[in-house]
Parts: structure tokens; C-alpha cells; sequence
């Protein structure tokens, strides 16, 4: 993406903060038998909003994303997309809405990276397979791996592998993006790579909702952060006074700790 | 010395009996692959109504002497006005009978593909039969490969049970020309050594693709 590109995408992305809500997270719950790992969520998410959530592991932050496209059931509460419940939508069609990145990457090992970029776009939204193609190089490219468009997934770096998978999710052309520990999985030194393409996304004004540790991109680029611990939001604000002056003992404690 | 030249006489009828063999264990793998593909993610289902049958079926199946469940296709069956010629009849209680340790292994192959398989396809909107038919299956069969040809083998061998139907496979074959020849011991011996050339000559077939696949 090219510098010109990027200023018009800053102003779209200006545009866009136009206050439209396109989730909405209402008390949510979420138990694994006896244990309540999500004690009521509430989040609000304007369209081309980037959120950074958060948090000490085991709080919640995975299983809260994990419910918004649905590979776990909740026990209470509600989302809604564009106003409507996600349980009135068909969960393949909510899901082709909502991109999903996950830490381990989870390309498919059989196919090289076109099978697995085109296979959704092609057995869901029935594209045709020249049109995928064309969108799968459009896309390669601008995660910088067109060159590894007939690879398999064993013979890429982890950075280079969680960048295809980027690229796979964006091939259904999503509304939202959904990061869980993007960058968690990789050596210290292919992190960047993946934090730009990130980067790159939120600046062309797509709506996302990142977990990471990752306090640089959360402070460069996040429009808010969310501190999830113990299950609840804890505090949520603008990146420079969460990550400055939080109010919380609890958010605080968490800071020093992954700052330090 | 006449014994010798009645023995390589009676060869020709041998490779029609292992011929027969192969094609009647061709046959029941294929109905045992399919059966079993269904039934081991049966096994893996959260619905009751799916998947206490299919246990049921393997426990069943595996619980009980394959001789027993011939017997039960070619000479029970009749009582209840379903008649089966010694052919169909083998190829049906052999394929059942494999369906249920396929459906174990496949359901061995389908578990040993991580979750995250089936996350990331499902999170991209592919429903659950596609996942499995596109992603999961082609994976875990990679991984079954060497289980599923020991099955292929023990079917080899297991088809001879089918000789007691009046199936001419190997062993009845065998048996005829021993009835004529009187030649028990070469005759039988001679009827392992060709069970062994065809066990061997599949587990290097399997062992052969199974390196092609390794490579793909």
C-alpha cells in the first residue's frame, strides 16, 4: 500500500468513525461446566473501530472473541450485529462477516497457500475459481507474498504463514476482523511483519478486535483498549490514558507487570 | 515325483482361487471404507440418536467371532426370507465387519487432526460436511494410511472364512485340489505361501504411497 493510498484510507477511516455501531456486546456469559469465564461483557464497536483488548490470560479475552463469531456457545447475554442478534443469523453467513485470526495460524497443511486462500470464496460464496484466483494474487500481494502463492504452508516462516492467514480471512471480504493473539506464536523477530499487515488493515478502515500483548501496536494504533480481567471489563479507554494514567489497581498491576 | 508334476498342475487352479481373494477383499474394503468413514464420525457426534448406534455397531461387530457373523448373513438370514448366494453373502459380512475397525481408525484420524483445523475452516464459513469432506478427511487419511493397510492385510487373511460358505476363493481352492491330490501338506503350505506374497506384495503398496503422500 503506498503512501498516497494510505492518507485517503486515513480519511475514510475519519469518515467512518461516523458513530455507527456495528456490534454490540450485552451482558454477556460465558461458563465451561462450573466455571464462569466471562461474567457479564459489555462492548460497544463502531464500524472501523480498532479495539486492542487486554488482560491477564485465563481472563477471558480469547473466549469473548471466540463467541462473537460463534465457536463457543454463551450461556447469557447477547450480541448483536448491526442491530440484529447473531442468533437470527445463519452461523455460516455470520461467519463469512466476521474474519478470524488465530494464534496458531491454522492454515491448512494440505493445500499451498492458493487452495487456501480460494477454498472458502469458492465452496461458500460459489466464486468463480479465475475470480478467486485474481483476488487470492490481489491479496498475496498486499501482504507482500505473491511470490509464495504455490507454497505450503511447512515451507513458510511463522510470520509469513500468519500473514497468509490474514490474507485467507480476507478473501470472504469481512466487516470485522477478529485478531486472538496474532503474534503470540512467533519468534520475536517475525512479529513486525505480521503487526504491519495488521497496521496496514486498520489504517484501510476495517473494523477490529485484536488480543495481543503486543503494548506498541496497542498504543500506535488502537482507537480504544479494553482491559478484560476476572471475566469483566475492568476499564476501557483511549490507548494514551489506559496505558498513561489507568484508573484501576487491577489495570495498573497488569501494565507494570507487562512493561517492565 | 508324479506327486510333484499333480502339484504344479494343480497351481493354475490356486491362482484362480487367489484372484478370487483379492477381488473378494477389494470388494469388502471398499464397502468397509464407506461404512466406516460414515460410522467413525458417527462415533464423534454429539447427537445421541447418531452416535449410540455407531458405537453400538463397532462394539458389536468387533465383540463377535467374524465366523460367527458369516454364518449368521448365509445360514440365518434365510429363516427371515432374505437369501443370499455364498458370493454376496461373503462380500457383505466381510464388509461389514471391516466397516466397524475402519470406523475406528478413521475415527482415531479424524481426532488426531487438531481443532484448530476445524476452527479455522468453520470461522470461514464452511459448514460442517464441507469441513470435514475438504479439510479433516484428506488430513486424516494421510494419517490412517498405515492402519488402514494392516486392515487391507488382516481382510486378506480374514477372507478366508469365506471358503466355509462355499466361496471359491485361495483356501477353497485349495481344498479341492486336496480332495483330488490327497497332497495336504504342500498343497496347504503352497496356500500360505501365496496369502504371504499378497499380504507382502500390499503392505509394500501401502508403504509405497504412503511415502508419495509423505512427500506431496
Amino acid at each position: 500500500m503506498n503512501t498516497n493510498n494510505g492518507s485517503i484510507n486515513e480519511m475514510s477511516k475519519l469518515n467512518n468513525s461516523s458513530e455507527k455501531i456495528i456490534i454490540k456486546i450485552e451482558n454477556l456469559v460465558k461458563r465451561f461446566g462450573k466455571l464462569e469465564v466471562l461474567k457479564g461483557i459489555n462492548l460497544l464497536v463502531k464500524k472501523g473501530e480498532t479495539i486492542v483488548i487486554i488482560g491477564p490470560s485465563g481472563g477471558g479475552k480469547s473466549t469473548l472473541l471466540r463467541c462473537i463469531n460463534k465457536l463457543e456457545e454463551y450461556q447469557g447475554g447477547k450480541i448483536y450485529l448491526d442491530g440484529v442478534d447473531i442468533d437470527k443469523y445463519d452461523v455460516n453467513q455470520l461467519r463469512t462477516r466476521i474474519g478470524m485470526v488465530f494464534q496458531q495460524f491454522n492454515l491448512f497443511p494440505h493445500m499451498n497457500v492458493l487452495e487456501n486462500l480460494i477454498l472458502a470464496p469458492t465452496k461458500v460464496k460459489k466464486m468463480p475459481r479465475e475470480q478467486a484466483i485474481e483476488k487470492a494474487k490481489a491479496l498475496l500481494s498486499r501482504v507482500g507474498l505473491l511470490d509464495k502463492i504455490d507454497a505450503y504452508p511447512e515451507q513458510l516462516s511463522g510470520g509469513q504463514k500468519q500473514r497468509v492467514a490474514i490474507a485467507r480471512a480476507l478473501m470472504m471480504d469481512p466487516e470485522i476482523m477478529l485478531f486472538d493473539e496474532p503474534t503470540s506464536a512467533l519468534d520475536p523477530e517475525l512479529v513486525g511483519e505480521v503487526l504491519d499487515v495488521m497496521k496496514d488493515l486498520a489504517r484501510s478502515g476495517m473494523t477490529m478486535l485484536v488480543v495481543t500483548h503486543e503494548m506498541g501496536f496497542a498504543r500506535d494504533v488502537a482507537d480504544r483498549i479494553v482491559f478484560i480481567s476476572q471475566g469483566v471489563v475492568e476499564e476501557e479507554g483511549p490507548p494514551e490514558e489506559i496505558l498513561r494514567n489507568p484508573k484501576k489497581p487491577r489495570t495498573r498491576e497488569f501494565l507494570r507487570r507487562i512493561l517492565e | 515325483m508324479e506327486a510333484l508334476i499333480e502339484l504344479l498342475k494343480s497351481f493354475p487352479f490356486l491362482f484362480v482361487g487367489a484372484w478370487e481373494t483379492l477381488k473378494l477383499t477389494a470388494f469388502s474394503v471398499g464397502i468397509g471404507l464407506i461404512l466406516g468413514t460414515f460410522i467413525g464420525m458417527g462415533r464423534l457426534s454429539k447427537i445421541k440418536l447418531i452416535n449410540y448406534p455407531c458405537t453400538a455397531y463397532v462394539e458389536f461387530l468387533r465383540g463377535t467371532p467374524l465366523l460367527v457373523q458369516i454364518s449368521i448373513i448365509y445360514f440365518g438370514l434365510p429363516q427371515l426370507g432374505i437369501q443370499l448366494a455364498p458370493y454376496p453373502a461373503a462380500i457383505t459380512a466381510l464388509g461389514l465387519n471391516s466397516g466397524a475397525y475402519i470406523a475406528e481408525i478413521v475415527r482415531a484420524g479424524i481426532q488426531s487432526i487438531p481443532r484448530g483445523q476445524y476452527e479455522a475452516a468453520r470461522s470461514l464459513g464452511l459448514t460442517h460436511w464441507q469441513t470435514m469432506r475438504y479439510i479433516i478427511l484428506p488430513q486424516a487419511f494421510r494419517n490412517i494410511l498405515p492402519a488402514l493397510g494392516n486392515e487391507f492385510i488382516t481382510l486378506t487373511k480374514d477372507s478366508s472364512l469365506a471358503s466355509v460358505i462355499g466361496v471359491s476363493e485361495l483356501m477353497r481352492s485349495g481344498q479341492f485340489i486336496i480332495s483330488r491330490t490327497f497332497q495336504t501338506f504342500s498343497i496347504y503350505f503352497g496356500i500360505a505361501f501365496i496369502y504371504f506374497i499378497m499380504t507382502f506384495v500390499i503392505s509394500r503398496i501401502v508403504r509405497y504411497i504412503e511415502r508419495r503422500m509423505a512427500t506431496a
